[in-house]
């Protein structure tokens, strides 16, 4: 991060001052109004949380005409159990989740993508066809599965399959990543009389940081978004996570608190805000900054 | 069963073993990574897999017991089913304009952040805000409030006199409010981008500046060979996705796919067979149906990708 | 710390699960009953506010009751039947009770009336709208009926007038197009109707005929083209609002027109007047679906909002009878319920509700009460597929009001779609 700059200074030193002053300049200026555009509907449901009840769908504007935090109090405790626990289930979801995906699905991208083995190819796309096929229609005999396991009710059909590499999609990604890797450096690791695991353990691992930190960020975020996995197998309240939480706010049909479910709505982006703030910083070191040569 | 020959291997010198151990030697690392996979795949995935499988040659009404039709969902699904035309009409329009726009987009952004500008942490934070809505309940109020017969959209263009339609709920327009959706959830595509980006080798741009190479001719020369695997990733994944795509259609449509069928993505049509109107085995039919077209057009681009995908091996 | 957490919840939740498939022996005697009901959180209140009281006077029993919006609820509904995991309790909706109770997922009730159920005083017609082929499936929570919702302040800024027990579709068009004018086009006088089943039925039901009989339709290819010429005509007199307006409601509560301030009125069902009420500042009033001409009865019929049935793989089916029998006959149970699902079903429970209700609930039992004259009997349960001709007409209508198709058109090629459909062996 910091000899990027430094590096900008000396491939840009033809280039007059001025002119990247202006090229700074009308890049933030872009920047800005791009953000502008993309933030507008977060802060639309900022104001919703804090405004009166019978005023949510008759304004567009971002100020509400009066101020409270009443829909936080209502929301957090509106469900007959506090969202405290909800956050806490989907952190536990969560957390386990990214753990898992990481270690399952980078084991699997290293066979794919630096090991010779019979009928690969094959695996591979066998993999790639398990994305391809909507859950919609895996999803009732998936639950019979589980459910003759005896782990409906329980967070295991959540965590277990990603500590399986169940999601092809990070195979598939983490493969794409570890193939860009030099392979001379196995070469000369092996030559050394490393076997595939320290290659794996010692080089590809290290090296492969921004693709990791990827895959962590996208797994919590995508866990603590899934709601029909959590509606299907849990069935008690106490095991609820809060995306499952904010759908209980809205009944079609009868009587909802929409205050409620935007101030949940917006604590409930938080938490992965805060991870993705968190692990953002890994997504920029790698072979570009640690200044591998080739 | 791989592991214990490794136990034995050793102590044994006869012949037999040692094609053991020549295949062991050879093919045993690979299905040791693989073994958790190996566990999912065959304990977890594939079962539910072929049961949908075999529901795709019955009828079944999710509440008794699946009755055998031989090929007869299939049938009706070619000769005798408009919603399904349409729905394949629509999902179809939303891939071939979704998915390069978005990817266009992601990678723009992504080349625009990666210039080692101050602040990119922060605008790196903003644009991938609207990815962590994912299919919040939030998001369809939102688009309302924005493509509505009053909303900003229009407001914005009654500044220059222009009197808009309702976007969202004029079946001319509707979908496109659902590919501007897509498109403002870029997110996770820019993110991968920008990762891919970070593993390109700074020294190459330097030599290349110093042999006078233009910026525009470094981004044909350098960075986009060098991140074709990524592009290839990205577009592989988001067709693949834009086939499957369910909710936003779901929640914005309130699971209708109306008006008059404008929003009735293939998955979302596969869902209301399935749940609303209890018919689990045609709903297979439909998705296996759904997994040959992908899978044809997966299989054309892994063929095509040695021509223009450059890899590091 | 998430450590020692998450083991802790999943040993106590495998325990639960273990419990729940029965595989332990059935210790102490203690009957685990599963509830499952569709709506908000002012419904789940009342609910398991009954749930308490009944587990108080019933050591011997256990209720875990489950909520879930409605879009969210058919679908777990239907995986965990279909997963031989159905909860002992289910809240049914009419479009829904005949699929499940044909399908031998709900156990008929009838074995237990007068023998732990009492249903004497129960209003004749909601037993027989729970009523399938001749069994006795889902006991009503509710009397509700269609019902014209409309904001009281827009009206009476325009200078309209109605009769909320007698106005009629002439009415709307000759009076409709002066809230158009008086907003400036903002606001229409009401939504665009041409698509919804409950109206269009009982249209069809005031010119003496129906949506079904006997498992076919029991309307004709005219009937439908004369239904959405009409609307045609309130459309072009902008008695109602535009297509593009009508579009955006997709069902769900906020999207309606008259939340969108977008029409003074809503055609609706009764027991929804007090969630309206909530979303809406200025005071609402409720009225019939428009008549044909102001003396036309047997349009409106007295439904049920929705039903409690019982699966048929309970494990406890008497316990489970018992809680139904004590949510629809305890006077304490009622008077914690109120209107929320609807009017009661049992005279003896109206009486020991009527006391303990607002200014809207008194409407609600108002309105079903001098609907007695005008109602006709309830229709049999539709038959399946019901759900899937209900979106049918939807987008019929829409293509109708769009102008991708004449209303002359529109007629047969409905008709055919519900005869293509109610045929289709699935």
């Amino acid at each position: 991060m910091t000899d990027a700059p430094m590096k900008l200074t000396v491939v840009g030193a033809e280039t007059p001052l001025w002119r990247k002053r202006m090229m700074s300049v009308i890049s933030h200026g872009l920047l800005i109004g791009a953000s502008i555009l993309m933030l507008y509907p977060l802060l639309w449901l900022l104001a919703a949380s804090f405004r009166p009840e019978n005023e949510i769908f008759t304004s567009a504007s971002i100020i509400p005409s009066a101020w409270s935090l009443d829909a936080y109090f209502r929301g957090w405790n509106g469900l007959r159990t506090s969202f405290g626990v909800f956050f806490t289930n989907s952190f536990i979801i969560s957390i386990a989740s990214v753990i898992g995906n990481v270690m399952a699905c980078s084991l699997a991208a290293y066979a794919f993508a630096r090991l010779e083995f019979r009928g690969r190819k094959i695996w591979f796309a066998l993999m790639l066809m398990t994305l391809m096929l909507p859950y919609q229609v895996t999803l009732i005999p998936q639950y019979v599965l589980f459910r003759q396991i005896g782990w409906v009710d329980t967070f295991l059909p959540l965590i277990v399959p990603k500590f399986l590499a169940a999601d092809a999609f990070f195979i598939f990604l983490m493969v794409q990543f570890f193939r860009g890797i030099p392979r001379e450096l196995d070469e000369a690791a092996m030559m050394d009389g490393a076997g595939p695991w320290r290659i794996y353990w010692k080089i590809i691992l290290p090296l492969s940081t921004p693709v990791l930190a990827t895959a962590a960020i996208f797994t919590f975020i995508w866990t603590w978004d899934d709601f029909f996995g959590p509606l299907i197998y849990l069935n008690r309240m106490s095991d609820y996570t809060v995306m499952l939480g904010l759908r209980t706010f809205t009944d079609s049909t009868g009587l909802s608190d929409y205050g409620g479910l935007f101030a949940m709505s917006v604590l409930s982006l938080v938490p992965i805000f805060v991870f993705f703030l968190m692990f953002q910083r890994l997504l920029i070191e790698g072979i570009a900054t640690t200044g591998m040569k080739r | 069963m791989t592991v214990q020959n490794v136990a034995t291997a050793p102590q044994a010198g006869v012949p037999k073993t040692s094609v053991w151990r020549r295949i062991w030697q050879q093919d045993g690392p690979g299905y040791l990574f693989l073994l958790p996979w190996f566990i999912g795949f065959f304990g977890l995935t594939l079962g539910p897999m072929i049961s949908s499988l075999y529901l795709s040659f019955t009828h079944f009404d999710l509440l008794t017991a699946p009755r055998w039709a031989g090929v007869d969902n299939y049938v009706r699904m070619f000769t005798n089913d408009p919603k399904f035309a349409a729905s394949m009409r629509v999902t179809m329009f939303f891939v071939i304009f979704s998915v390069p726009l978005k990817l266009a987009f992601a990678l723009g952004v992504a080349m625009l952040l990666n210039r080692g500008m101050k602040g990119l942490p922060l605008y790196r934070a903003l644009f991938y805000l609207p990815s962590l809505l994912g299919a919040s309940v939030a998001i369809a109020i939102l688009w309302r409030q924005i493509f509505a017969g009053d909303g900003l959209v229009n407001k914005f263009l009654s500044i220059f006199g222009i009197v808009g339609p309702s976007w969202i709920s004029n079946p001319n327009y509707s979908l496109w409010t659902l590919i501007v959706l897509a498109i403002w959830q870029f997110g996770s595509p820019m993110i991968i981008f920008l990762a891919g980006l970070r593993q390109i080798p700074q020294d190459m741009y330097e030599a290349a500046s110093l042999d006078g190479a233009s910026k525009w001719r470094q981004f044909w020369k350098i960075t986009l060979p060098l991140l074709t695997p990524v592009v290839f990733f990205n577009a592989i994944i988001q067709t693949i996705e834009a086939f499957k795509s369910f909710t936003p259609a779901f929640i914005i449509s309130g699971g209708t796919g109306n008006p008059i069928n404008s929003t009735l993505f293939y998955t979302l049509y596969l869902y209301q067979e399935a749940f609303g109107f209890f018919r689990m085995g045609y709903a297979s039919a439909l998705a296996w149906v759904l997994l040959a077209l992908v899978a044809v057009f997966t299989a054309f681009s892994f063929l095509t990708s040695k021509y223009w995908v450059h890899y590091d091996d | 710390m998430t450590f020692s957490l998450s083991r802790r919840s999943f040993l106590a939740s495998s325990t639960a699960a273990l419990l729940a498939a029965g595989t332990l022996p059935s210790w102490a005697q203690q009957s685990q009953l599963r509830l499952i009901f569709w709506g908000g959180q002012a419904r789940a209140d009342r609910t398991y506010g009954v749930v308490d009281l009944f587990t108080k006077d019933h050591s011997d029993v256990s209720i875990e009751g489950e909520f879930l919006g409605w879009a969210d609820y058919w679908p777990k509904v239907a995986t965990q039947t279909a997963g031989g995991n159905q909860p002992d309790i289910i809240q049914m909706d009419y479009r829904y009770i005949g699929e499940y109770a044909r399908r031998g997922s709900l156990a008929p009730l009838d074995e237990y009336v007068g023998a732990g159920l009492d249903t004497s005083s129960f209003d004749e017609d909601q037993l027989r709208n729970g009523t399938v082929d001749g069994k006795l499936i889902g006991i009503s929570l509710g009397v509700a009926a269609g019902a014209a919702v409309y904001n009281t302040k827009v009206l009476a800024d325009a200078g309209v007038e109605i009769d909320p027990m007698r106005w009629t579709y002439d009415d709307l068009l000759t009076q409709g197009p002066k809230v158009s004018e008086s907003t400036g086009g903002a606001v229409a006088m009401a939504p665009d109707g041409s698509g919804i089943e409950l109206l269009f039925e009982n249209w069809l039901r005031q010119k003496g005929k129906a949506l079904y009989a006997d498992g076919q339709p029991a309307f004709a290819p005219e009937d439908v083209t004369e239904w959405f010429e009409l609307w045609a005509e309130l459309r072009a007199a902008k008695a109602i609002i535009s297509p593009d307006e009508q579009a955006i409601d997709t069902g769900v509560l906020e999207t309606a027109p008259l939340v969108r301030g977008k029409s003074a009125m809503n055609f609706t069902t009764s027991n929804q007047l007090v969630a309206y009420q909530t979303l809406i500042p200025d005071p609402l009033g409720i009225a019939i679906y428009p008549a044909t001409s102001p003396d036309s009865t047997g349009g409106h019929y007295r439904n049920s909002s929705q039903y409690f049935a019982l699966s048929s793989t309970s494990a406890a089916p008497e316990k489970a009878v018992e809680f139904i029998n004590f949510f629809v006959n305890n006077p304490e149970a009622a008077s914690l319920l109120g209107v929320e699902r609807g009017v009661p079903a049992s005279a003896a429970m109206r009486d020991a509700v009527a006391a303990t209700l607002d200014e809207r609930g008194q409407m609600v039992v108002q309105y079903i009460a001098d609907l007695g004259e005008i109602a006709g009997d309830v229709p049999p349960t539709p038959p399946a597929s019901a759900g899937e001709i209900e979106v049918a007409l939807k987008t019929k209508s829409q293509e109708v009001s769009f102008g991708a198709q004449s209303p002359a058109d529109a007629g047969p090629a409905f008709y055919n779609e519900v005869i293509q459909t109610l045929g289709r062996t699935n």
